[in-house]
């Protein structure tokens, strides 16, 4: 049995610490080592279904769980049976009679669902191919970021889901592997995983993105590119009103070129101090990604520009001197972020997953974001930074970019995405900073949605009228995957039911 | 000779002050691709300034079959109040621990 239970009932908490289970048994999935992929989730598929069953006889609602990294609290259910996945982390080669005829088996990967994103990566580039795409950090699993659309600033990529080729979900109803209409695993393959087949576009669109709410996902097809190179540059540059023009408009060359290399870049985030966005230099990070070859100088995640923390060091001291914060900001900035080379440093390079890091935990940290119309930043940043200074958020803002991503609920659903976050240190003034923020969008008339991991206080009208049609879609085909009623509520929380996404 | 009793108090406070501060900070020790599970901790009192160890629980952590990923040591304003009010006698620290998911070969489908 690759379930095993994890002491007696007790409290969760999650990684940011915003939200416990109370009074919840706690459970792991955890991989066994059975020769081959499909064998291993067949045993683990049956597993979690008899587990389910388990859990609905003895009442009580279920909740799995990733790495916890959700601050929304959407992986948090009280009197609850949580699973714990990320034991249950193996990846799988596929062959080529694994796949239906036109697929390119050596692009797709067999993953359970507990493997975090970093894992997927390694295993990716051993056999040289690579993500597109990921978050900041990669320390969430693949099934827990793909669940609420987890996205980085790769310009003319989406959300992680993208990769999502076909996945396994079980629900007390059945083990169902669901693809699209034209197929992607033999059906001899399904069949050995103990699933039934699903193909139709509409379910995977749907389960592409879940929100934890259609079931519990044990296995993920996951796709690749070749595996590449990418030269990082950041820096700290005052930027000009103008250059937010150029962004609106998708000419990051020129933004590029006035304040890094003039190449076109792969990558573009923009971190600002919203107290005085436009007079105190922002930090800037670029990638410019190149063909692959073995020999470059290794490089470390510290050296490629990544981390994020030193912000959450000044938590409560940005919350303790309120006339301080646009200074403090901006020494924090320069304390965390300016170690990334510039221009005139010696080039470094390093592959997707080399960027990257697990995150470690430190102070509480609020994170929230708004993605709207990129061709309406240019309209919308000054107005949001300047209402949340105006309110006391306490947090830095940075400005990402995405292509629509895929899966109805996904929440970058314009051609063209800026996504802009507020991450760093957690306090009231800055949630309700954050809540001014979405009050003057709505009064100016700007569409936006919110993102389903963080802390953006959505509400079942919300998200129906965020959504429209692609909502009702999502719940036709929930209420396809989960007839009954009841087998819905046992994947409810308060959080989710509130969403309209589990009731 | 007044100021030098101030000046020797102000440093006096200056010295615990920064101690105060400085024991709050956070060490953190990881292994090089950690695959961390949820975080546990306990807190360990040194006692008599360090002649003996007595944590509130025993070092036990489930599922650490594939060894830990990242310790972190550190104490809480509270803590070091306390370090500071019994002279260094009592000297409670937490500390921090990931076990580690552990890394498992390429497999095939
Ligand atoms: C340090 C940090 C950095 C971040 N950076 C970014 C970023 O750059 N970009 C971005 O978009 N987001 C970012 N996030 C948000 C993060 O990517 C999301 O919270 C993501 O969903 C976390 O994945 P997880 O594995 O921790 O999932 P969890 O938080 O554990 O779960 C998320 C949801 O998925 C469900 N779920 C998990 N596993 C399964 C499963 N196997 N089957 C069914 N449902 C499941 C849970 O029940 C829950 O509803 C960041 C968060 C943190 C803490």
């Amino acid at each position: 049995m690759p379930i095993v239970k994890l002491g007696e009932e007790g409290r969760w908490t999650n990684y940011h610490g915003t939200g416990t289970c109370e009074a919840a048994t706690r459970f792991a999935l955890r991989s066994g080592d059975a020769e081959r992929g499909r064998d291993e989730i067949a045993i683990a598929a049956k597993s979690v279904q008899d587990w389910l069953a388990q859990a609905a006889a003895e009442k009580r609602r279920v909740r799995p769980l990733g790495a916890g990294w959700s601050p929304s609290n959407v992986n948090i259910s009280s009197q609850s049976w949580l699973l714990h996945t990320r034991r249950f982390n193996r990846c799988f080669r596929m062959g080529a009679d694994d796949v239906r005829p036109g697929i390119d088996a050596g692009a797709l990967m067999l993953v359970e669902a507990g493997a975090l994103v970093d894992e997927v990566s390694d295993k990716f580039e051993e056999q040289g191919r690579s993500l597109w795409t990921s978050g900041a950090g990669n320390g969430q699993t693949f099934a827990g970021a793909s669940a609420t659309g987890t996205h980085g600033s790769m310009i003319a990529r989406g959300g992680i889901q993208d990769h999502i080729r076909a996945l396994q979900i079980v629900t007390p109803a059945g083990i169902r592997w669901i693809e699209p209409d034209a197929g992607v695993m033999s059906d001899a393959f399904i069949a050995a995983t103990g699933s039934t087949a699903l193909r139709d576009d509409n379910m995977f669109a749907a389960a592409q993105l879940p929100v934890g709410s259609l079931g519990i996902v044990t296995a993920l097809v996951v796709d690749s590119v070749p595996k590449f190179l990418v030269r990082p540059i950041q820096n700290l540059r005052k930027v000009d009103r103008a250059a937010l023009d150029w962004l609106a408009a998708g000419d990051f060359r020129r933004f590029s070129a006035a304040y890094a290399l003039d190449q076109d870049p792969d990558f573009v985030q923009m971190i600002v101090n919203p107290y005085k966005p436009f007079k105190r230099p922002a930090m800037l990070r670029f990638l410019y990604r190149e063909p692959w070859r073995d020999d470059y100088p290794r490089a470390t995640p510290g050296q490629l520009g990544a981390g994020y923390d030193a912000l959450s060091l000044l938590g409560r001291l940005l919350n303790d001197y309120p006339w301080a914060r646009g200074p403090l900001l901006q020494f924090a900035m320069k304390q965390g972020y300016a170690s990334g080379p510039d221009i005139d440093a010696p080039p470094v390079y390093g592959s997707w997953g080399e960027g990257l890091d697990t995150h470690r935990p430190l102070a509480d940290l609020f994170n929230a974001s708004v993605t709207i119309d990129r061709a309406d930043l240019a309209r919308a940043f000054e107005r949001i930074c300047a209402v949340y200074a105006r309110h006391g958020g306490s947090t830095v803002v940075t400005i990402r970019f995405m292509e629509r991503a895929q899966g109805l609920l996904a929440p970058a659903r314009f051609t063209h995405n800026a996504v802009i976050d507020f991450d760093g240190p957690r306090s009231q003034r800055t949630a309700d900073a954050y809540a001014r923020v979405v009050e003057c969008l709505d009064a100016e008339g700007i569409t936006f949605t919110r993102h389903w991991a963080k802390s953006c206080r959505l509400d079942a009208a919300r998200v129906a009228a965020d959504y429209g049609e692609d909502f009702r879609r999502w719940r036709a085909a929930r209420d396809r995957l989960l007839p009954d009623p009841a087998h819905r509520a046992l994947f409810g929380s308060e959080v989710l039911d509130n969403l309209g996404l589990t009731c | 000779m007044m100021w030098l009793g101030w000046a020797l108090a102000a440093l006096g406070f200056a010295l615990i002050f920064g101690q105060y501060a400085a024991g709050q900070a956070d060490i953190f020790v990881s292994i090089a691709n950690p695959r961390p599970l949820d975080e546990e901790s306990m807190v360990v009192t040194l006692k008599g300034w360090g002649f003996a160890a007595q944590a509130a629980q025993p070092f036990v952590t489930p599922e650490s079959d594939h060894g830990l990923c990242d310790v972190r040591l550190f104490a809480t304003r509270r803590q070091m109040l306390v370090a500071i009010a019994t002279f260094g006698f009592l000297r409670p620290v937490t500390v921090a621990w990931r076990a580690n998911a552990g890394i498992l070969p390429l497999g095939d489908a």
